[in-house]
């Protein structure tokens, strides 16, 4: 509990690791979790460390890796299950790995290339017989027209022409050539004007789509081609037209010259294709059978290389020691662990068989220690509330622990709705109930996730919900409790199990008397949240060993905030209690009381007990010192202190040597810089140099802080009136969609109204858990957190802290992970 | 009042690409790309910045045409995702871009063809920003009529063929001269269309263009020298919206050396800075590589306005010089000339 309260004492340690088991010893390290190192060399460039090789070679292989990664997932094959947490690899070890990764990488490269290359031409032969096939249909109708209109490519097509022999066609033209190819689609008509235009139209262009979708070699792409032949007059221009085919990235086959030697090529090609279908063939399976054998050991892989490079950053934050046979390591670490460190140590030592132990040295330290609140699954969705603030300064009273209490409270007062709590809860039971499902574990969704990692919150929020508050869901059927607190059970005859008396309902004042009743209840709750949170400040004054704020700052500040708006709630409940529902007609205004507090007259209004204005008069005057007293009262006292100091100066310092856990020595070192005088570098030289004390400085932050807190009094209080309004929003919303939408349904009193009544309360239920549950929630807990960060944390938490991250392999996130690899 | 519903059309692109400007390597980067001993040590170090694992994914040995053409390929990816979310007026000028590219790939394609070079050779050394479809037949022309006419009528470029179309044979003058005229006619009309945009646009692109007009004016010349290109030639070559238009241009026509183009560059205190002290000659710092500097100082000012297209230019410029630092110091490295290495031009300092 006191870890939770105020988080985990932390040392800094020195880790004097021998070279030979260095690598097993942070391996150990990694697998716990329990230190945070620190860089010992931060002057040094990340290529200039001394373990930039090994580096580079974990880098190599996870490219490898990667590249594996992404066949395996081209194919298609789905990776073995991934609950293997296998140990770094040790480093005589890794050279095994490394072969056995670049014969996997050789083996598949090849053969993805054979089968690339079969595939081409796979594709080469198919678009050969399909250009073959559509070609001739070109030659038989345009044949004769070709020797006499060679300037219009279009015109052969016009007309159906008698059918002609190819051979007729070769005696009238020797030079006549022919190119014929297939194109993109997309290109054919600029690929027809750049012809037109270099060839001044000495060629001849007939084209024809092929029907099927053809792969695209180069991106995998199925695309439309079109199948083209060009017939041109001489060399020259036959040059030109190759050239820009060429441009235009068209597969060009050579043309067969007659009828006969179509056929036999048609055949020939038949044969190969039906051969390279079958080699093809043989190869995918060959390479599904190396990708499967990949795929079994590749996650191992994965994580010992992950392993493997985390440990060599980390050693590369370290650094030798002066006669290079052992490294030094500085980390943070909770002093409760520091015997399962040393275990680790030993566990690492042992394992790589040295004969030199490894040994952990704690050392003082004046730096600030990171942050540690330990938390389980329960604690740490509250603990994230609060983080997400900031983090606590080190040893800081942690606000999470009373979040966990208050928090689902506040909420329960704004979304006040027993039916709608009831489904909350049961929705995030739901997911407490599952939450070892690998499939609402590992899901991408990120709004599936907050709410996932918010499970025990929402749980605890829609508790409080059901046990306390009422619901307009249940009016009709007429067990409506409303609202909260057993102090009203006096007021009303019969006093209800929980809940508002629902026969409030049909009162004509209904609306008057919640409103009025809702809002003292949230001045009543924010008083006694702010009290508190002044309180809190007093566990981190004893604990830093400020006693002098203790009087100086936490007194006058509950004073200032008890005597004003304590005294209003003391109105309030006095006022409940003293007049009865028969006086009530005379009962005197709270709020022209408290306004006369202030203006100190009030002799026109009935008092509400005897000596009223004496007591008023002197609360007001206490609240008004105690301003003075927060503005310098704090600031004059260090004063007092720096100046008189040079006496007190030895006895701290015989203090000193006394106590040495790191802890005292920090608190130590925040305490004499509050009074003025600090220590450079305590540490090491313990040489102590005066600070100069900044009396302006004090001032002026104490000054804020005064002005901040007494004016934050007042609109702080103004501002849990939130609680107040939203849970009226809510229950008018509540009230609008019952009336509106539900009642219609209801209204129909023929046996069509049964069925009128279905679409209706699907209507009703959809708009209910979207705008009521999911909106209504959404909002209900942003005014709850703050609440929580500025009213009630500003009070005593500054949360300026660092967070404790330990090195540790479980917390390190992978590079495939995030490319979606894995 | 464009500024009210720029946003509406182009902030996505405009903060994207200002983004995209904070990846642009620091002094820091480049102070500690050249303390790298190898071109691993550089991939390491690029690892930390936006480069990310772009060199890290190739399977090949890293040599710097490999880092050269990898910082090509990131550029294009940027650009042609800019370019494909852009709208209408922005789509223009990003073509605009593009275009300079193109115009030297044409040059390039046929010098190459003049060169018996195979075009499957050229094509990959060509600028991808300037790729087009009927960019292999270039070869093809034997004149810049027949270039326009049969091959780029169709292209973007066709708009700039207006002056340069001639019946000369293309010789390898003749291409630098076609290059030069398609120069001229691109930044003229990029300028216009840029004043045609008017507003912020009008004042951060103005400036840049007809620096580089400005530019191209003093390196015809200098280049000039020495060769058959008479005063007269090099006149229609000039671009004639830059600063230099119309005096300055005239006093160009009749310079014949080096020092009658400083006593030009004299009379503008933009362009005196570039030519003065001659003196460190030995700190190698090239009248190239002082324009380019002087081009980064003039592009980084585009990012301190805000609603105009300047910055799209000036990223993809600013990320063109960074390519040619990094490809600068690789070189420096595998060569082992440390004491060059220092020459990169540092772009936000």
């Amino acid at each position: 509990m006191c870890s939770l309260l105020r988080g985990e004492e932390m040392c800094l340690a020195q880790l004097f690791l021998q070279s030979g088991s260095a690598y097993d010893c942070i391996s150990e390290l990694g697998e716990l979790g329990l230190v945070e190192f620190r860089d010992l060399n931060p002057s040094v460039n990340t290529f200039q460390r001394k373990h930039v090789n090994e580096i580079k070679k974990c880098e190599e292989m996870e490219r490898i890796l990667g590249y594996l990664l992404r066949e395996v997932k081209k194919a298609d094959i789905s990776l073995p299950e991934r609950d293997v947490n296998p140990v770094a690899p040790l480093p005589k070890h890794v050279i095994a790995i490394m072969e056995q990764l670049q014969r996997l990488e050789v083996e598949l490269g090849e053969v993805t290339r054979n089968k690339e290359k079969l595939q081409r031409n796979l594709l080469e032969l198919t678009e050969y017989t399909h250009m073959l096939r559509i070609t001739r249909n070109f030659v038989q109708r345009s044949a004769e027209r070709e020797p006499l209109q060679v300037q219009y490519e279009e015109f052969p097509f016009l007309e159906k022409d008698t059918m002609m022999d190819y051979s007729s066609m070769q005696r009238l033209g020797a030079k006549l050539g022919f190119i014929s190819g297939l194109i993109q689609r997309t290109k054919i008509q600029a690929f027809e004007r750049m012809l037109w235009r270099v060839c001044k139209g000495y060629t001849i262009l007939s084209y024809a789509e092929v029907e099927d979708y053809l792969e695209d070699p180069d991106t995998g792409e199925p695309s439309k081609r079109v199948v083209f032949l060009i017939s041109y007059w001489g060399d020259q221009i036959g040059q030109k037209v190759k050239k820009i085919c060429d441009c235009y990235h068209c597969h060009l086959y050579p043309y067969p010259s007659n009828n006969e030697e179509r056929n036999d090529v048609v055949e020939g090609l038949r044969t190969r294709i039906q051969d390279l279908h079958t080699v093809l063939l043989r190869t995918e399976e060959y390479l599904k059978q190396v990708l499967i054998k990949a795929s079994e050991s590749v996650y191992t892989w994965v994580i010992q290389v992950k392993k493997m490079k985390a440990i060599y950053y980390i050693l590369n934050l370290c650094s030798l020691d002066v006669t290079n046979k052992c490294l030094i390591a500085e980390v943070w670490c909770p002093v409760n662990d520091i015997p399962t460190l040393q275990r680790a140590l030993e566990e690492g030592s042992r394992k790589s068989g040295s004969t030199v132990p490894s040994f952990v040295n704690r050392i003082p330290t004046n730096d600030a220690p990171p942050t540690l609140i330990r938390t389980n699954k329960f604690t740490s969705g509250f603990q994230n509330i609060v983080d997400a603030y900031g983090v606590g300064n080190y040893r800081e009273v942690n606000p999470a622990p009373f979040t966990i209490i208050t928090f689902p409270f506040l909420f329960a007062v704004m979304f006040g709705d027993l039916g709608h709590g009831t489904i909350m809860a049961l929705f995030a039971l739901g997911m407490v109930l599952y939450e070892n499902n690998r499939k609402l574990k590992n899901t991408r969704n990120e709004i599936w996730n907050t709410f996932f990692e918010g499970r025990y919150i929402i749980l605890m929020m829609g508790l409080p919900c059901s046990e306390r508050r009422c619901g307009r869901l249940l009016i009709s059927m007429g067990i409506v409790f409303s609202l909260w607190i057993q102090m009203l059970r006096e007021f009303f005859t019969g006093p209800y199990p929980l809940g508002i008396d629902p026969i409030w309902n049909l009162a004509s004042n209904r609306l008057t008397f919640l409103n009025s009743y809702k809002m003292k209840m949230s001045v009543i709750v924010g008083i006694i949240h702010m009290s508190f949170g002044v309180v809190l400040s007093t566990f981190n004054h004893l604990h830093f060993r400020k006693k002098y704020n203790l009087y100086l700052v936490f007194l006058p500040e509950l004073l200032f905030l008890l005597c004003l708006f304590g005294y209003l709630v003391f109105m309030i409940i006095y006022k409940w209690l003293v007049f009865t529902a028969k006086e009530s007609r005379h009962a005197p205004s709270i709020l022209i009381h408290f306004i006369n507090m202030f203006l100190m007259q009030g002799d026109g209004v009935q008092p509400l007990y005897p000596r009223q204005t004496g007591l008023q008069l002197f609360l007001v005057v206490i609240a008004v010192l105690s301003v003075p007293v927060l503005l310098v009262g704090k600031p004059v006292y260090l004063y007092w202190l720096h100046n008189g100091s040079h006496r007190l100066g030895m006895y701290r310092g015989y203090e000193r040597v006394r106590r040495n856990s790191e802890e005292e020595l920090y608190l130590m070192r925040a305490h004499d810089m509050e009074e003025g005088s600090g220590h450079s570098d305590l540490s090491t030289s313990g040489e102590r140099q005066k600070e100069e004390f900044d009396f302006g400085d004090e001032f002026l932050h104490q000054a804020i802080h005064t002005i901040e807190y007494c004016l934050g009094c007042v609109s702080n209080t103004a501002s849990y009136l939130r609680l107040w309004a939203l849970s009226l929003a809510h229950a008018q919303l509540s009230e609008v969609l019952w009336e509106m939408v539900m009642r219609v349904g209801l209204r129909m009193d023929t046996t069509l109204g049964v069925l009128f009544l279905v679409p209706v309360f699907c209507l009703f239920a959809v708009l209910t858990v979207s705008i009521l549950l999911v909106m209504e929630g959404l909002s209900a807990f942003l005014h709850a957190l703050r609440l929580h960060w500025v009213e009630f944390q500003n009070k005593f938490y500054s949360g300026t802290g660092i967070k404790f991250c330990p090195f540790s392999f479980s917390l390190l996130p992978s590079s495939f992970e995030h490319d979606g690899l894995l | 009042m464009a500024e009210l519903s720029f946003n509406e059309d182009h902030g996505y692109l405009e903060g994207l690409v200002r983004g995209m400007k904070a990846g642009i390597l620091t002094d820091t980067d480049y102070h500690n790309l050249a303390q790298c001993d190898t071109l691993d040590d550089m991939k390491l170090h690029l690892q930390s910045t936006d480069y990310g694992r772009m060199l890290s994914t190739s399977e090949e040995d890293l040599t710097v045409s490999l880092v050269d053409s990898k910082l090509r390929e990131n550029l294009v990816t940027e650009f042609s995702c800019l370019r494909s979310n852009a709208l209408p007026p922005l789509s223009t000028f990003l073509d605009y871009i593009t275009y300079s590219y193109m115009i030297d790939n044409v040059v390039m394609l046929i010098t190459g063809a003049l060169k018996q070079r195979d075009v499957a050779e050229v094509l990959p050394r060509c600028h991808p920003l300037g790729a087009f479809d009927q960019m292999a037949a270039v070869g093809i022309a034997r004149t810049p009529t027949e270039l326009y006419s049969a091959i780029l009528v169709d292209t973007p470029l066709a708009q700039f063929f207006q002056e340069a179309v001639s019946e000369d044979n293309l010789d390898e003058m003749e291409a630098e001269i076609l290059r030069n005229k398609l120069f001229k006619a691109y930044l003229e009309s990029f300028h216009s269309f840029c004043k045609s945009l008017g507003g912020a646009t009008r004042d951060t692109m103005c400036p840049v263009l007809e620096f580089e007009a400005d530019r191209r004016a003093f390196i015809i010349t200098v280049n000039s020298f020495g060769t058959d290109l008479s005063g007269v030639d090099r006149s229609v070559l000039y671009p004639s919206c830059g600063k230099l238009y119309p005096e300055g241009l005239q006093l160009l026509t009749r310079a014949e050396d080096h020092e009658q183009v400083k006593a030009v560059a004299e009379c503008y205190p933009g362009y005196k800075i570039i030519f003065d002290d001659p003196e460190p000659e030995s700190g190698c710092k090239t009248l190239e590589d002082r324009f380019f500097e002087q081009e980064v100082k003039l592009n980084t000012l585009a990012f301190l306005q805000q609603f105009h297209f300047g910055v799209f230019y000036s990223y993809i410029k600013l990320k063109e010089q960074e390519s040619r630092n990094i490809v600068w110091i690789a070189e420096c490295v595998t060569q082992r000339q440390k004491s060059k290495i220092h020459n990169y031009i540092p772009i936000f300092k």
